[in-house]
């Protein structure tokens, strides 16, 4: 097993040998535009917080239909809106983004 | 957005070859010439044009084969895509939901096929183009608020922006009429970036790997668009039977 791991780790080693191509240049990169940079921040804060609405959406959903089987459709359809309109307000970050670049 | 990508789809090229003069001397005349002359056809048009005939092709196909006695398989679809879209006219707008339910359920139809109709190669999403559910949104908010003022009368319906007191007036006008115009605006924000970023996610997958990642999202860009058709469907009943609806309140 342990010879196993070695080998696999070996090969890896290997393929990865790519990585040691560059890096001799110290470059001072400090981007030229900072638009990229903001959006990439921007979207993953949107995104992030509507992972987290979406998430506790889900979980009430999930825990109403546990404790009433017979509500499911009803609970189904308000789960389906919320998370619909949770994730508009996301797509509004990805908009902006859009415009802006 | 950068418009120099624009690549022009099958329809959009017919169009232009052939009846690009009639369309600039249309817009030319109303006051709005286009930039290119030799190419006033966008591909959000054609395509917005060829669904119309596909859905007025189906409808055509489906209606000498309506039968009560023997339903075929086309027949039941419809009757259930019907009776789905009755359920939830119904449950938004509980009186009189018959007569708004022409209008959410053609929006439904016709978004279904205008967000599906980008997954099949060589044609493009109408809903892609921001054009396209602006407006639809604006028809929407026409749609809604003229009901309103026909079943209230304009200025009982105007009257309900002043909220449940009259002393709260100031404060809550402004806020219900930013609210109203806020509808449109996220109607077609939703819709838009949905198609756009389902397009755009998938060809950056297909730009990694062409093998099982993109249909992956491809599969995921089909929920999302029949999501979309039903979320904006439902958001128009809810719409309408805000503005419809209060008669009731008022009686308890």
């Amino acid at each position: 097993m342990k010879i196993k791991m070695l080998l696999v780790l070996a090969i890896l080693f290997l393929v990865a040998m790519p990585i040691f191509a560059q890096g001799t240049a110290a470059q001072t990169s400090s981007p030229k535009d900072w638009k990229p940079v903001f959006a990439g921040i921007g979207m993953a804060i949107a995104s992030g917080l509507c992972g987290l609405g979406q998430g506790k959406a889900v979980a009430g959903a999930a825990e109403g239909m546990a404790r009433n089987p017979g509500a499911t459709a009803a609970i189904r359809g308000a789960l389906i809106l919320g998370l619909v309109l949770i994730e508009s307000l996301a797509l509004y970050t990805l908009v902006i983004i859009l415009i802006v670049n | 957005m950068a418009q120099e990508h624009e690549f022009d789809v099958w329809t959009t090229r017919l169009f232009n070859d052939y009846l690009a003069a009639p369309l600039t001397n249309f817009l030319t005349a109303i006051g709005h010439p286009p930039d290119r002359p030799d190419h006033p056809w966008e591909n959000w048009i054609t395509m917005e044009l060829l669904v119309v005939v596909i859905i007025l092709a189906l409808f055509a196909f489906l209606r000498p084969r309506l039968s009560v006695d023997k339903p075929g398989r086309l027949q039941l679809t419809f009757e259930a895509i019907y009776g789905f879209i009755g359920s939830q006219a119904q449950e938004g707008i509980t009186h009189e939901h018959q007569k708004y339910l022409p209008f959410a359920g053609t929006l439904f139809i016709f978004i279904l096929f205008m967000n599906l109709i980008g997954i099949v190669p060589g044609f493009e999403s109408p809903t892609m183009t921001a054009t396209v559910p602006a407006g639809i949104a604006v028809a929407v908010f026409l749609y809604y608020n003229y009901m309103g003022m026909r079943s209230h009368g304009v200025g009982k319906y105007l009257a309900h922006f002043a909220g449940p007191m009259p002393v709260l007036a100031p404060l809550m006008i402004p806020i219900e009429i930013i609210s109203h115009l806020a509808r449109p605006l996220s109607l077609t924000i939703r819709l838009f970036a949905n198609m756009f970023a389902g397009e755009k996610v998938t060809m950056a997958f297909l730009g990694l790997s062409y093998l099982v990642l993109p249909a992956v999202f491809m599969g995921l860009h089909t929920f999302v668009a029949f999501l979309q058709a039903f979320i904006f469907m439902l958001l128009t009943i809810i719409y309408v039977g805000s503005a419809v609806g209060h008669e009731h309140e008022e009686g308890h």
